[in-house]
């Protein structure tokens, strides 16, 4: 069908140009914090590709003041130590929407598979004002690229083409743009989310000069980081008819019982032979030359076939819980934080693996309302928390079961991260998780496990208190008695033994279950 | 040698305390507390302390240990007041825990702390709270024809010390009698009708002496009316007819549970000769039920909280009692007054209501 995949690719960045709010464009201050999301998530995934540990630079500043009826223009510069793109990849992949192919199966950081393009498009249309992007891979020599996208032809348009640097010695990119946004009111968000950035990739340095002059640094806390996901072939319950008619009509293998081995995982000769005979085709014919109905029989075959091995987890990249814990402890310095990674899972035959984690105490302070970082694939989810599966989850939760009366009213912190390759976003947006009950299980038995940890903390926490407040106690008051007993009879008794006497006997019963005889 | 006694009691406490500490063992204070089990009723002798269980003060404990501290410091206080001849009230004893250096350990809430810390130094000393200088303010008068000696070796006469008489001190203890001219002593509940009575002579005239309460007795009354009834003088009560004036007649005749712990205070001999139900309904004030007044909720609470005081649990207390609960009516005593249009005919009422009541309850003739 090369008619309707060019008619896609046509319309893409039309499409967005008309649906703006789709993307998270929908007015100048969504837009201003989605553009700096876009380039920094576009920044941290070119760094992981290289298996650099990230470092990311962003400026921004005002480039036009505010004028009657129309918003400040900001420029805004974000820097990577990244893979670095050679000058025919960069048109390519900041030059038109859509760029990425997904006939591989692989998890991925951006939101739409858009990385910065929409960003850039977005100054564009703002300004109508070029952007610039540098780069250069390791040893070769690092280009300057000026361009705009042609909307209509969805194609890059480039304006100037330079050589800046013989030899660049490491790899990295820089992009350059200029847009019409709100800073002010967009600010919170943004420092929010590179603050919750700061927390999933502990392994990122990321600064940010902003417009007012501020500049808020984020150094990392490990250079250690996550394994990559491998690339994998898609689930065959996982694919939906769009995909499997685009894999069918792309596929080199010349049979349909080949095509099913070589495109899908978990798929061997005996299983592929059994589909085929649900769905009622010859194992030999050709993929490309299927009816609709055909396709439409098959697609219904591997929907219903219900013998196929749960998909492979391996294209996951969860962060581990070491890694989880040491981003909560550079940015929320708690008293106690514990995470937990869940075993992979699966729902409609979409593999995912849940990560949660609590932090409390130190310097995190109660906040009147429930505290809940939540991420998808390591990118923060920033908007409408209390409609999130992990947020009622939590509100179901008896915390008084762990030592916790209301965290509304607690310095407690808890975390969520989903990592799979189908998120199950519950709207287009993609702000919140649906009530998948695969996934909510997994939520609630991850923040369970966090928090028996939290209970044997706080328990004996408090114990400790006590006892140090007992300690004290006894200190005091042998104090008056040694005072008087001193009034009466002359003579200081040496209540110094027994408070030492008493601070070992303390010691002995730290983690025991003494002290209950007072209650008496 | 009452303060010697007290000195003696508190260094023992205090020394013993003091040889536990040394040999590294936590202390101890053990004592009879005043609970019910250790406090037994008896009609014929009032309430008395009888320990059979005892208590322990233990310094291992927080509680305990504050309570420890708390006695000692007390004592403390205590043994500098005798030492300077210097008294102190409940009020006192709570303001001198009030300090600087007590924050967050002796400092009290409030004086009901401090109040329960005396009970408590009194069981541990077994001795009253006036021997180790915690006094109340003095109430309780005697006026009549009394010779005593008191703590100073002055003789004074108990009708010629002022209006009221001789004011009996918070620690009658020392007192001596030197002469005792009188046939009974009347004590009268309320001042008012007691200081018309010795205004109108009758004391001089009959060979009596009256007693003022002025309210429930204070321990110190209650000591000296015990002394006299020691010395054989027969002791009269007389209160408004009110289901409070049943319990200021039984604490002077029984003792109260409250100071049952403190020995000598209950004067068995004593009769209460009124007012009584009887009185009001054939007998002295028959004629006169349009001047009793209605009961209180508060006058009616008590009435229904009697019926369960250990101290008036005999038939004669609770007959008296029922006669609120069904009248829902008082008499106090000042119905004399309602009854005598001039000083004359109340001097004479007086007069004949005494002569019938110390002969019918005393076999006494004035």
């Amino acid at each position: 069908m090369p008619e309707e995949a060019q008619l896609e690719e046509i319309s893409a960045a039309d499409f967005f140009y008309r649906n703006k709010s789709l993307a998270g464009f929908d007015n100048p201050v969504r837009a201003t914090y989605t553009i700096v999301r876009e380039l920094v998530e576009n920044a941290l995934d070119a760094a992981e590709v290289a298996e650099n540990p990230p470092q990311v630079e962003i400026i921004m500043s005002e480039y036009r003041e505010k004028t009657t009826g129309s918003l400040p223009w900001y420029r805004i510069v974000v820097a990577d130590n990244g893979i670095g793109l050679n000058p025919e990849e960069i048109p390519r992949a900041f030059g038109r929407v859509f760029v990425s192919s997904k006939y591989k199966l692989i998890q991925s950081r951006g939101t739409f598979g858009l990385g910065g393009t929409m960003a850039l498009l977005y100054g564009q249309i703002t300004t109508n004002m070029p952007f610039r992007v540098i780069s250069a891979r390791r040893d070769e020599p690092s280009y300057e690229i000026t361009m705009m996208i042609d909307i209509q032809k969805n194609e890059p348009i480039i304006l100037d083409r330079r050589i800046l640097k013989g030899i660049s010695r490491a790899s990295f990119t820089i992009v350059e743009s200029y847009f019409e946004g709100n800073y002010p009111r967009a600010k919170k968000k943004i420092i929010d989310y590179l603050h919750q950035t700061a927390i999933v990739v502990p392994y990122a340095d990321i600064s940010f000069l902003d417009p007012e002059g501020n500049f808020f640094v984020f150094p990392r806390s490990t250079d250690r980081m996550p394994p990559r996901p491998k690339e994998a072939l898609h689930h065959p319950r996982g694919v939906d008819l769009e995909l499997l008619q685009r894999l069918l009509q792309s596929t080199k293998a010349r049979t349909l019982k080949s095509f099913l081995t070589r495109h899908f995982q978990r798929v061997g000769d005996k299983t592929a032979s059994e589909v085929l005979r649900i769905a009622n085709l010859s194992p030999d014919k050709k993929p490309s030359k299927l009816t609709k109905d055909e396709i439409a029989a098959l697609f219904h075959a591997l929907k219903s076939y219900d013998r196929f091995l749960p998909p492979d987890p391996s294209v996951l990249s969860p962060l581990g819980a070491d890694l989880f814990e040491s981003g909560i402890r550079k940015e929320l310095q708690p008293e106690f934080v514990k995470a937990v990674q869940r075993p992979p899972s699966v729902y409609e035959a979409h593999p995912f693996i849940v990560e949660t984690a609590i932090a409390y105490g130190g310097q995190i302070r109660p906040a009147g309302e429930i505290q809940l970082y939540r991420y998808a694939n390591r990118i923060p989810l920033l908007y409408d928390v209390s409609s999130d599966v992990s947020y009622h989850i939590i509100k179901r939760i008896d915390w008084s079961n762990y030592g916790i009366k209301n965290p509304e009213d607690e310095p407690i912190v808890f975390f969520v991260h989903i990592v799979s390759t189908k998120v199950p976003f519950k709207t287009v947006g993609k702000e919140f998780i649906a009530n998948v009950p695969e996934v909510a299980k997994e939520i609630e038995l991850g923040l369970r496990n966090c928090a028996r940890d939290l209970r044997i903390f706080l328990s004996r926490k408090r114990r400790r208190e006590m006892l140090r407040k007992r300690y004290e106690l006894f200190r005091m008051y042998y104090q008056i008695i040694a005072e008087t007993l001193q009034e009466i009879l002359g003579e200081r008794p040496p209540v110094e033994n027994l408070l030492n006497k008493l601070r070992v006997k303390i010691g002995e019963e730290d983690g025991g279950d003494g002290g209950q005889e007072e209650s008496s | 040698m009452e303060e010697m006694e007290v000195k003696r009691r508190a260094l023992e406490l205090a020394k013993q305390i003091a040889e536990r500490i040394k040999r590294g063992e936590f202390p101890e204070i053990e004592y009879p507390p005043n609970s019910q089990k250790n406090i037994v009723f008896d009609e014929r002798v009032g309430y008395i302390f009888d320990p059979k269980t005892f208590s322990k003060i233990r310094g291992s404990r927080v509680k305990s240990l504050k309570t420890l501290a708390g006695v000692l410091y007390g004592l403390s206080r205590a043994l500098d007041h005798l030492e300077n001849g210097l008294t102190m009230t409940k009020r006192d004893f709570y303001y001198v825990h009030k300090v600087e250096r007590l924050k967050g350990t002796l400092f009290p809430e409030d004086q009901r702390e401090t109040d329960a810390r005396i009970v408590l130094m009194e069981l541990i000393l077994g001795m009253p709270r006036e021997a180790f200088s915690i006094t109340s303010d003095p109430r309780g008068w005697i006026y009549g024809d009394i010779e005593l000696i008191d703590r100073s070796g002055r003789v004074l006469r108990a009708d010629q010390v002022g209006e009221m008489g001789y004011s009996v001190p918070p620690r009658p203890e020392n007192i001596k009698f030197k002469r005792i001219g009188v046939k009974a002593v009347i004590a009268v509940e309320k001042v008012g009708p007691a200081k018309n009575m010795i205004e109108l002579g009758i004391p001089e005239e009959k060979k009596i002496a009256v007693a003022i309460l002025q309210g429930q007795a204070s321990r110190s009354m209650r000591r000296f009316l015990r002394m006299l009834s020691d010395e054989g003088v027969p002791i009269a009560i007389l209160t408004d007819l009110s289901p409070w004036s049943l319990r200021i007649a039984a604490t002077v005749i029984y003792n109260s549970i409250n100071s049952a712990h403190i020995p000598y205070l209950a004067s068995p001999e004593a009769r209460f000769i009124g007012i009584l139900t009887k009185d009001v309904e054939e007998g002295f004030f028959k004629d006169y039920q349009f001047a009793l007044e209605p009961l209180t909720p508060a006058d009616l609470k008590a009435a229904q909280d009697n019926q369960y005081l250990p101290n008036l649990q005999n038939e004669f207390w609770q007959k008296e009692n029922r006669w609120f609960l069904e009248k829902k009516k008082k008499a106090e005593i000042e119905i004399f007054k309602a009854m005598s249009p001039t000083a004359k005919k109340l001097k004479e009422l007086f007069v004949e209501y005494l002569r019938e009541k110390l002969d019918e309850h005393m076999g006494i003739s004035i």
